[in-house]
């Protein structure tokens, strides 16, 4: 009852949470293929490439967490950690492929 | 210290011009293309009468009461709540208060259902007739050959669908056809969309499969009794705990206050 009270004293705006969803999930997919294109032309192979992605989203997700949100995330996102920290990660790993794969097959093989 | 032969093929780097290129720059068209196709194929809808268009709004305030009834003095909410209660017991705002509590007709019947349905189909089609018609085109100009090298394994279970076409036994899964690629393409390409015709379009699949559960069609359908929805909402209307907002804002105002 008490948290429903505080919801209701200072609502969450559904437009404004869509539209953080928005940037994060646009910086995201712009990295990804950043990234794959980096991973292609590096050549790196099977685990290595993976652990390339994780380690740029982390990267990414620092600096959405300390540039776009002020190291206050609590203020931008409903719940910071599925949000920011975890959100659309593995939606990006598509696009990830697709970039990687076509550099890899373009510079190297 | 013996390394594993890497196989290795030389490929034409005409490859690159006229399969790979090619499959994109389609995947993509056709991307957009579906999103036109969509936009185009979104029938208007249609207009209704005046007391059709009452049964409906009437139930949608009585669910934004619901909804907003904290920002409300209690005398005001329960002087609306008193009115819309009653109001749908008596069945005021129904559009034909004569077929009340008798049983629906046949949805099949109802031209507008099938509408409902026609769009459904619309769009399930626009999503299919490409896919096959570019399956169709990339094996019958494309197969049989080894275009690109993934840069991770995969198991040999993959063998018959990734080269498909190329008939080498020992061949590495790793080189792969042109219908992989469509594939890459087919999942990957979701953010180009994003950048090319902004969020909401019509080209990815996800916005596919959620268009289709439309939350207003679930509201008031057809085939739903209006008296029964109304009877619900009154009952809701009924038991919802009020409490307005501005209760004790002073002393939450003070507590902000002072330091």
């Amino acid at each position: 009852m008490n948290e429903e009270r505080e919801l209701a004293i200072s609502p969450i705006v559904q437009t404004s949470v869509q539209h953080n969803t928005q940037v994060v999930s646009n910086i995201r997919n712009l990295t990804a293929s950043l990234f794959g294109v980096a991973a292609g032309t590096l050549g790196l192979e099977s685990y290595p490439g993976f652990i390339f992605y994780l380690v740029g989203t982390l990267i990414v997700s620092l600096l959405v967490f300390a540039v776009r949100a002020e190291g206050k995330p609590s203020e931008y996102f409903h719940r910071p950690l599925g949000d920011l920290w975890g959100g659309e990660v593995f939606s990006g790993l598509s696009s990830f492929v697709l970039t990687w794969t076509l550099f890899y097959g373009l510079v190297r093989a | 210290m013996a390394q594993p032969v890497v196989q290795t093929i030389h490929r034409d780097p005409a490859l690159f011009w006229w399969i790979l290129l090619p499959i994109t720059v389609v995947m993509i068209l056709t991307g957009i293309l579906r999103h036109y196709a969509m936009t185009l194929l979104q029938s208007a809808p249609k207009k209704q009468s005046l007391p059709q268009i009452r049964q409906q709004r009437s139930l949608v305030r009585g669910f934004n009461l619901r909804q907003n009834a904290n920002v409300l003095t209690p005398t005001s909410f329960q002087a609306r709540k008193a009115y819309m209660v009653s109001s749908y017991q008596e069945g005021k705002f129904l559009a034909d208060p004569e077929s009340r509590g008798k049983p629906r007709p046949n949805p099949m019947s109802d031209p507008a259902a099938m509408e409902g349905m026609m769009g459904m189909m619309k769009g399930n089609m626009a999503m299919m007739i490409p896919q096959t018609l570019i399956m169709g085109w990339i094996n019958a100009f494309f197969s049989g050959f080894v275009i690109m090298k993934l840069p991770f394994p995969l198991t040999p279970q993959f063998k018959s669908m990734l080269q498909s076409g190329v008939g080498t036994r020992d061949l590495d899964v790793r080189w792969v056809s042109s219908l992989s690629w469509y594939f890459l393409t087919l999942f990957g390409l979701q953010p180009v969309y994003n950048f090319i015709l902004g969020s909401n379009n019509a080209a990815n699949q996800m916005a596919q499969q959620m268009g289709q559960v439309n939350p207003g069609a679930g509201l008031m359908g057809p085939e739903q009794d209006p008296d029964k929805l109304f009877l619900s909402e009154a009952e809701n209307l009924e038991v919802l705990q009020h409490q307005w907002i501005l209760e004790g804002v002073e002393d939450r105002l003070l507590a902000k206050l002072a330091v």
